[in-house]
């Protein structure tokens, strides 16, 4: 790899590239007068955006095994998990603060559309908290099962997106490539897999 | 399943994406008609609510704010009656008038 490509592919650079909407978005809430409320789309499109990156990682690679992006991005897959984590932390920010009082906000929280985010945001926790080597080491087998609460989390993300807000249209842009490329893999896995069919008969 | 299928339904989805939002309420008297904002807000706080926000769309007067009850929502008034079509939290129907 080149000087430059190394440098493109340092991990300050990924996170500051993965910051930048982050940074646009807090000096927005920053400025006098700001409305939070309107924050509030802008900060969780970033975290599902990132959420639907880091899980069509795996079944693009299968589908693109020797595309470089693919790989590249792959390889900072976790970075970009982690990256979904804060933007729906700052997202969860924002809301708090918009709504100002714990009593707004639990006079909606049976709403379809909240109780999925805060929901999807609790799932979010241990993925963001065992995102480092030293808890893979730790839970072994057990790391990657539970990683794959990133699926219940992402579902959740899409109930909460669609149920909030005014059109289906920019939540199904988002999710409908994911399913298409999680339906490929698991497409993939059962015809790659006869001795599994075997078993069952 | 190949990767142009994935293609075309990644497109045909960014494509159907804008044919889908549509507002939630929509009023078609004519502009010439209609009463201003502001007294569309004067006449909300009379009544107890509290505007946070208030802005047209679909043709309504969309309002953000807490009703007199005490609800935060999000609420459409007819832009020349001010009558209450449509009233919403977080997505979930609060109120909705007959047709």
């Amino acid at each position: 790899m080149t000087g430059a490509g190394r440098l493109l592919g340092s991990r300050p650079l990924v996170w500051a590239v993965l910051s930048v909407p982050a940074v646009l978005l807090v000096t927005v809430a920053l400025t006098p007068g700001a409305d939070l409320e309107e924050l509030l789309h802008p900060s969780g499109e970033w975290s599902a955006r990132l959420l639907v990156v880091a899980l069509a990682l795996t079944p693009l690679s299968l589908l693109l095994p020797r595309n470089r992006l693919v790989r590249w991005l792959l390889a900072r897959r976790r970075a970009i998990g982690v990256a979904a984590f804060g933007y729906a932390a700052l997202h969860t920010l924002f809301y708090v603060l918009a709504m100002g009082n714990l009593g707004d906000m639990l006079a909606e929280l049976g709403a379809t559309g909240i109780w999925t985010g805060w929901l999807a945001l609790l799932l979010f926790v241990p993925l963001a908290v065992t995102s480092n080597d030293r808890s893979m080491r730790l839970l072994r087998a057990g790391w990657k099962r539970l990683q794959r609460l990133a699926y219940p989390a992402a579902l959740l993300t899409l109930v909460h997106w669609v149920a909030i807000h005014d059109g289906v249209g920019a939540a199904l842009a988002h999710f409908v490539p994911l399913a298409a490329l999680q339906a490929y893999r698991i497409h993939r896995l059962r015809s790659s897999a006869p001795a599994f069919s075997g078993r069952q008969t | 399943m190949t990767l142009k299928t994935i293609a075309a339904v990644t497109i045909a989805a960014c494509v159907a994406a804008p044919a889908l939002a549509t507002g939630k309420m929509t009023c078609d008297a004519p502009q010439a008609q209609w009463k201003p904002k502001d007294q569309l807000e004067q006449t909300l706080a009379k009544q107890g609510w509290q505007v946070r926000k208030s802005k047209v769309d679909g043709g309504c007067y969309e309002v953000y704010g807490t009703t007199p009850e005490g609800d935060r929502v999000e609420a459409y008034f007819h832009p020349v009656t001010f009558e209450k079509l449509f009233v919403s939290r977080r997505g979930e129907v609060l109120f909705k008038k007959a047709q």
